[in-house]
């Protein structure tokens, strides 16, 4: 299947999950989805178009936040990026653990670091952080602010 | 100078630790050790437990949960021994000075007893530091 | 009395110096062949001395008297040997009858040593290597004792170590002959599984265990088991010269024989060493129990017809 092909049969296939299918390059589309509709795109994409999970990105924005899911289908040269956006009130989305194994490590990282909830995972607990990291304080989030009095955040000279 | 003192000088044993860098510094270190920089001839060799080691090679930026581990290496090597920072992240954290999990510079927890900067630093560096370090200990036990 | 004398100066002196001497061959043809410049002449002694000067750590929970005194023990029994086959190289009518088993009961003990003090820290990195030296026992002493009775075979059955030597002053050595040779050749292979060097250096792989049996062992205890395998680098290729080869005799020409054995046995060990890879220890188990048992079981039967 060619490029325009997949496109097209996303598009027909999800006519109401999808909101904007943006092209950015010959290789890279990003196709931004409603958040309750992710099992069934990833599971799509991941199944009957055998594509390959790469890795999954969490964003903080000014007003909202954003998971990317990356599948990469690698005998056409195309990374297609799943784009949802969540509102800072209700971060939850469905977790994709179910479908296939190899983002449930993924998913802990973005819970610990970003602190969005994924309803029906396995196994929530932390990845990197150490154990004593307090509880509900969340690194990469734009307002996260040095809660160890301890620190030292000059180089000494 | 004692007799414990010329000997270790003379064959120091290297342990290499790495406190979550990016494993550049690691490489450079590496490159030490092959044919070209052949550290041999000095008496060095890389051990694999740190009870047989008498210089501590730590790389990488200190971050919590290593640091832990690396002060309890520390407590570990049998004294007398020598401490080298190797790499900009391991003088100061370099460029993760405002970073979440790097909460102090290496040398807040271990004693450091010479720094080699550089991102990484060459091969040459690495090995006119050793020497600045063999410098420093004679002249220290001289003065004594 | 004069039994302390060779045991001080002969067993202990003599071989320790030879012995950091072969280690420091060792060293610098490697460093050569991998086109580097090696270590200095007297490296090997001041490793020792510098550990010497180190503190020792003696782990928690771990039982003392048997972590200290492994190191010990095996020191003691590789001067033993190394008395013993001075004495009976130069005075060879002061053997007793049965020394030869003496002298191989005790090349057994360094190595039970190792496995001592392996299990006595407790560290399960250290038991995983002392219970690979366990299955390398098991595997290399059956082919080592069938090439040594090769030679007790072709003497005329009899079990003195000066006997031996005389047999092969009179009629030439063992290895001019077929079982002689085949012998010599099974007990290179198993001499490198006693010194512990590669390919089968596998209670002790260093990148792979982080020190194997020796990772808690710092200070002097590492000092004595370093002195204790730099001595063995001497004495288990001397116990292969008396018997197969015709000993080192100590007049004239024949010195600088004797020599030229001694360094081809210990240039063959470093080209082994620097031309292999390390082996699994299944791998070893298989390589002694299958092709190297029935070489030696040949050689044995080529013995027994008299060649």
């Amino acid at each position: 299947m060619t490029r325009e092909e997949v496109l097209d049969d996303l598009r027909r296939k999800f006519k109401d999950d999808i909101i904007e299918v943006f092209d950015k390059s010959p290789k890279r589309v990003y196709v931004e989805i409603k958040p309750d509709s992710i099992v069934q795109v990833a599971s799509y994409i991941f199944k009957d178009l055998k594509a390959r999970f790469n890795t999954a990105s969490g964003v903080d924005l000014r007003y909202h936040m954003e998971i990317l899911y990356h599948f990469l289908i690698e005998d056409i040269n195309l990374l297609i990026s799943l784009r949802v956006k969540l509102q800072k009130q209700k971060l939850e989305i469905d977790s994709i653990s179910p479908i296939f194994e190899g983002s449930s490590w993924i998913e802990r990282e973005i819970h610990e670091i970003l602190g969005i909830n994924f309803k029906g995972h396995k196994d929530l607990r932390k990845l990197l952080l150490p154990d004593d990291w307090p509880e509900g304080v969340y690194p990469l989030r734009r307002d996260y602010k040095e809660w160890d009095k301890n620190v030292i955040r000059d180089r000494g000279v | 100078m004692s007799i414990k003192l010329k000997a270790l000088l003379k064959s120091p044993w290297v342990f290499h630790l790495s406190t979550g860098s990016c494993n550049n510094c690691d490489i450079e270190i590496l490159d030490c050790l092959t044919p070209r920089f052949d550290i041999e001839r000095f008496g060095m060799l890389l051990v694999g437990s740190i009870k047989h080691a008498d210089v501590l090679l730590i790389t990488g930026s200190g971050n919590r949960k290593s640091m832990e581990r690396a002060k309890r290496l520390y407590e570990q090597i049998p004294k007398p021994c020598l401490v080298v920072a190797v790499g900009e992240c391991a003088l100061s954290r370099g460029m993760f000075v405002h970073s979440y999990n790097c909460p102090v510079p290496i040398d807040k927890v271990i004693p450091v007893d010479v720094y080699i900067p550089g991102c990484p630093p060459k091969p040459e560096a690495i090995i006119a530091g050793v020497v600045k370090l063999i410098e420093k200990v004679r002249k220290s036990t001289e003065k004594k | 009395m004069i039994y302390i004398f060779y045991f001080l100066f002969f067993g202990f002196l003599l071989t320790a110096i030879i012995g950091l001497l072969a280690s420091w061959i060792d060293r610098k043809v490697t460093a050569k062949v991998q086109y580097r410049v090696g270590p200095p002449l007297l490296q090997p002694l001041i490793d020792i001395v510098k550990l010497l000067g180190k503190e020792t750590l003696i782990p928690a929970g771990s039982s003392k008297i048997t972590f200290l005194m492994s190191p010990v023990i095996g020191l003691v029994s590789v001067i033993l040997v190394s008395t013993l086959l001075w004495i009976n190289n130069i005075y060879p009518a002061k053997s007793f009858l049965g020394d030869l088993i003496v002298v191989l009961y005790l090349l057994v003990i360094p190595s039970i040593s190792i496995i001592m003090g392996g299990f006595a820290s407790r560290n399960p990195l250290a038991s995983l290597g002392a219970s690979r030296e366990m299955k390398l026992i098991l595997s290399y002493e059956l082919p080592f004792i069938l090439a040594v009775l090769v030679t007790v075979i072709k003497s005329g059955f009899t079990f003195r170590l000066g006997e031996i030597l005389t047999f092969q002053a009179q009629n030439g050595a063992f290895v001019r002959s077929w079982s002689g040779a085949l012998a010599l050749i099974v007990a290179i292979i198993c001499m490198q599984a006693k010194l512990a060097l590669v390919p089968f250096d596998i209670p002790e792989a260093e990148t792979e265990i982080s020190g194997g049996v020796l990772i808690e062992y710092s200070g002097s205890g590492l000092a004595i088991y370093r002195l204790m395998k730099n001595m063995l680098m001497f004495t288990v290729p001397f116990f292969l010269i008396i018997v197969f080869i015709g000993g080192l005799r100590l007049d004239g020409i024949h010195l600088l024989y004797g020599v030229l054995k001694y360094i081809g046995l210990v240039a063959l060990m470093t080209v082994i060493r620097n031309t292999n890879p390390r082996v699994r220890i299944d791998q070893a188990v298989k390589f002694f129990w299958g092709p190297v048992t029935i070489i030696a079981i040949i050689a044995v039967i080529l013995a027994l017809l008299g060649r």
